[in-house]
């Protein structure tokens, strides 16, 4: 079946795309409802802070204030997810709460009859604080013992994790090699700010949010335990999302539920939606890492040990570290055949601005501080990187360690050779061209990334497809769509299974009242998990369509095919029916049956499969100015089977550009906590002319356990640009940055360091 | 201070509004008309989501206050192409795997088709540097930019415009 795909591995338009390019997709910023009230925050201007009085009378008597909400008036209920098993232990997030912990840190909230009434009732609010001291640096909030961000302390969280002999490991190593890595506070930054949500509490008393999240089903479980209602009293619909990359991995401190409230007081539609600027300083960012690492290998070149000691910094409030912490081991470390490893880490609390999720979820920081390591271990022993990589890489046949499963397909071996073709690695690398004072130089790093979630997190996938009377088909699906395109992909799948043209296939809204169970948009999964449960789900109408047309043919149900739209004896095509005339028939014609043909699945993968991938990239330093040019970028994925190849060349350069952003640009600083680069004119996205020329490279290892072979994508494309970057320059002018993002002062600092030391 | 008299042309059609002196273009185009398909990525000018064409050329409706549009001819992403007869650009956009998240798209969109009335075939270089106003999050700027090559010349090969 895989060899004659109609639909899969075809590169069709988005089924929202005409939506998209006439400006009739409605984002959650773009929605109204008939007596809505708009509400805004109040914000701490402090890093750390209690909140000693609030006195809101002015602005109570303002016109057009129709409630507000402080710690006075809100129950101390958790406004982050504790649901995933990761978090349940971290009740540290309030909706609101009498301690500040980061500039920005919600304090009340107004909803007015407009945002300009509620911004002018914010200024007439008076907060009286008592300022308590702040830290901003991990390493002292560990030893500070006075100065306590949370009740229990500084410490998030703290693990250490160790496989093998990692003493002897090192005892045994000819060569071992320690180092320092840093890696900056990025953000995520979609074009739709982080932050929008439109609550109603309607007549009937049950809660309807819309909310731009990766989360749908889990967020609402969490709105009605915050709020005290069953599940089936609230609705969570997810409109179209202008991007997410991890930045939506759940409620949003202060949104969803302070609307949700706002709204259960006033009887009132009430909408939020913060601006760009509190997106930067007020929604979550990358986790900033310090990681030492030391690494040990052999002579020939094989790794022996590792060891590694990570500190993230959380900020003044965090989701997801502890998974971040587990995939910078699982994924991270993992990537390798070290048999010996020890790993620890601890996520520390500052009075810096919120992390959580972001695009490669740990990976790309441990990446990059292991990528750098493999890269002087290659060259102390005159290997080339390449085949150093596919010397240590963990791969086909092998068993993941902390996961325990076994690797079933591996295109890292494809990804390096094509890679390196494409790139031309061998001519780039040996010329290291020098025109005047630019130095040119290559590098290169590969990357393992996980498929979901399954056995890690709970990571539920379903799906239900109904056959329509004309043959169209209906598929409803959880897995939200930020972007990236998985209604398509899922639509596509369906289509395959049930051999209809694409086009007939229409996916639902996300909706938590209509679309089943989903474990969220988040660790490359839906082609993956959601992909297995629609055709699942579609088989299983498939199933039951072929045993109705058996009947009307009065042939065995082993002898049909579908294909587009037409069912027919495989042994005798003369015998065929129109799908479309057999629903028909089943649904309105035969009035001893009239059903309609429908199909469900509901659970968990079955594997949480690696993907693997490699970037390359060509760089132009100039060691006057410091400026890094970068002039190639080659990245070659293994998705196991790209359903919608175009849609997989979009993440791949959508995720190369993310990630070259990160490597030299992307950076957001901070002074005594508060950020200073808040706007697009000062945090620097890389823009259409700054673009180096992006070879993608699709390679298809067909995992076994996957939809049509597919696995991830997402994230990985992400994951090892950065260390492709660093090791290029390395390359270019022998100078190891170990500290991102990489600056232009940053590259003269090392370029002095380097003329002292020689 | 009260509201001031204005009238403008959006999408072929007549609007005589009473706005505020501080009220803005892309507020106007959004909560009095409306017009949601033009995008508020930032306010500030930096991230052109809320890119419109006035009198022909692309403005970032952000930072037009929207006294300014009076007696202009404003084309917004709903004035460009129906769903059903769609505009050489979105067809491409729409062909060429040009969007993800859609964000960003409108205001893509209406910078480039400024561009092409300026320009009709301009080079790639051309092309990033005129569309470097418009930040785009997911493509990496890849396909966008082909996508827009492509619609220059389907509309020098004679589709429709």
């Amino acid at each position: 079946m895989n060899d004659q795909c109609m639909t899969v591995g075809r590169s069709v338009p988005r089924i929202d795309a005409v939506e998209k390019v006439t400006g009739n997709a409605r984002f959650a910023p773009d929605l109204k409802m008939e007596g809505m009230l708009h509400a805004r925050l109040l914000r701490s201007p402090h890093a750390h802070a209690r909140v000693t009085g609030i006195d809101t009378s002015r602005a109570k008597t303002l016109p057009g204030v129709m409630a507000i909400a402080t710690i006075e008036e809100v129950p101390k209920v958790i406004n982050n997810w504790f649901f995933l098993r990761t978090e349940k232990k971290e009740k540290q997030m309030f909706l609101l709460d009498r301690v500040v912990r980061f500039v920005g840190d919600p304090v009340l909230a107004v909803a007015a009859e407009s945002e300009d009434i509620a911004e002018e009732a914010l200024s007439l609010i008076r907060v009286d604080y008592e300022v308590l001291p702040p830290i901003f640096d991990p390493f002292n909030a560990m030893k500070e013992k006075d100065i306590r961000i949370h009740e229990k302390g500084n410490i998030a969280f703290q693990v250490k994790k160790t496989y093998g002999d990692w003493e002897q490991g090192f005892r045994d190593a000819d060569i071992v090699f320690e180092n320092i890595y840093k890696t900056s506070k990025q953000k995520h930054a979609p074009i739709e700010p982080i932050g929008s949500c439109l609550a109603d509490y309607g007549p009937n008393g049950n809660l309807l949010v819309y909310s731009s999240t990766q989360l749908p089903h889990w967020s609402k479980m969490y709105l009605a335990r915050a709020l005290n209602l069953s599940q089936n009293k609230v609705r969570l619909i997810k409109p179209y999302t202008g991007g997410a990359f991890g930045g939506r991995c759940g409620l949003i401190h202060g949104l969803e539920l302070m609307c949700s409230w706002l709204s259960r007081e006033t009887c009132r539609p009430v909408r939020m939606s913060f601006t760009r600027k509190e997106d930067f300083t007020a929604t979550e960012t990358r986790h900033p890492m310090t990681i030492a690492m030391k690494t040990g290998i052999t002579r020939d070149g094989l790794l022996i040990a590792n060891q590694v000691d990570l500190v993230a910094n959380v900020g003044g409030y965090g989701t997801h570290y502890i998974g971040v912490i587990a995939d910078c081991l699982s994924t991270g470390v993992g990537l390798y055949r070290c048999p010996n490893v020890n790993f620890n880490a601890t996520a520390v609390f500052t009075n810096t601005s919120l992390t959580g999720a972001y695009r490669g979820y740990g990976n790309p920081q441990m990446n990059f501080a292991q990528e750098s390591q493999m890269d002087m271990l290659a060259e102390a022993v005159g290997m080339d990187p390449v085949e150093f990589r596919l010397k240590n890489y963990r791969g086909l046949g092998e068993i993941d360690p902390v996961l325990n499963q076994e690797i079933l397909s591996d295109g890292m071996k494809e990804c390096l050779e094509k890679g390196v073709k494409s790139f031309g690695w061998k001519e780039k690398r040996t010329q290291g061209e020098s025109l005047g004072p630019k130095k040119r130089g290559a590098g290169m790093a590969v990357m393992l990334h996980g498929t979901g979630a399954a056995g890690a997190l709970p990571d539920p996938a379903s799906a239900a497809v109904m056959i329509n009377a004309d043959g169209s088909v209906e598929l409803l699906t959880a897995a939200a769509d930020e972007g990236q395109g998985n209604r398509t992909v899922l639509a596509q799948i369906a289509a395959e299974v049930l051999g209809i043209e694409f086009e007939k296939i229409s996916v639902s809204e996300t909706d938590t009242g209509i679309t089943p169970l989903d474990g969220g948009t988040h660790g490359s999964r839906q082609t993956y998990a959601g992909g297995l449960a629609v055709k699942k789900a579609a088989q299983e109408a498939r199933e039951k369509l072929l045993r109705f047309a058996a009947k009307e043919l009065d042939v065995a149900d082993d002898d049909l095919e579908i294909r587009e739209g037409l069912i027919y004896n495989r042994r005798d095509r003369n015998q065929s029916i129109l799908l479309g005339d057999l629903m028909r028939r089943v649904q309105i014609g035969d009035m001893s049956v009239n059903e309609q043909v429908m199909g469900m699945s509901t659970g968990i993968a079955e594997a949480m499969p690696g993907y693997y991938g490699a970037n390359f990239a060509e760089v132009e330093v100039d060691t006057e100015t410091g400026e890094v040019r970068v002039l190639k970028l080659t990245g070659a994925f293994d998705v196991g089977r790209a359903i919608n190849p175009s849609m997989v060349e979009g993440q791949i350069t959508g995720g190369g550009v993310m990630g070259l952003g990160w490597a030299l640009t992307e950076e957001l600083m901070l002074s005594d906590g508060r950020i200073l680069n808040n706007s697009f004119r000062d945090y620097r996205l890389l823009r259409a002319g700054d673009i180096p020329e992006l070879d993608t490279i699709i390679v298809e290892s067909h995992e076994p356990t996957g939809p049509y072979g597919a696995k991830g994508i997402g994230e990985g494309c992400l994951v090892c640009v950065a260390s492709s970057i660093a090791n290029a320059i390395y390359d270019a002018i022998g100078v190891r940055m170990k500290d991102l993002c990489i600056t232009q002062e940053k590259i003269l600092k090392g370029l002095e360091d380097q003329s002292q030391g020689s | 201070m009260s509201r001031i008299k204005i009238t403008m042309d959006v999408n072929g059609r007549r609007h005589e509004l009473a706005v505020e002196p501080w009220e803005l273009l892309v507020d106007v185009l959004r909560d009095t008309l409306g017009l949601t398909g033009t995008k508020k990525g930032c306010g500030e000018g930096e991230c052109g989501a809320c890119t419109v064409n006035m009198d022909g050329r692309a403005v970032l409706s952000c930072l037009t206050l929207a006294v300014h549009a009076d007696g202009k001819e404003i084309m917004t992403i709903e004035g460009l192409g129906k769903r059903t007869k769609l505009h050489p650009l979105q067809e491409a956009f729409v062909n060429e795997a040009a969007i993800q998240c859609g964000f960003c798209s409108p205001g893509m969109i209406m910078a480039a088709h400024a561009l092409l009335k300026e320009n009709p075939d301009p080079t790639e270089e051309v092309v990033r540097k005129k569309i470097a106003n418009n930040l785009c999050r997911c493509t990496g700027y890849e396909r966008p930019v082909k996508a827009i090559l492509k619609a220059a010349r389907m509309i020098k090969e004679g589709h429709h415009e």
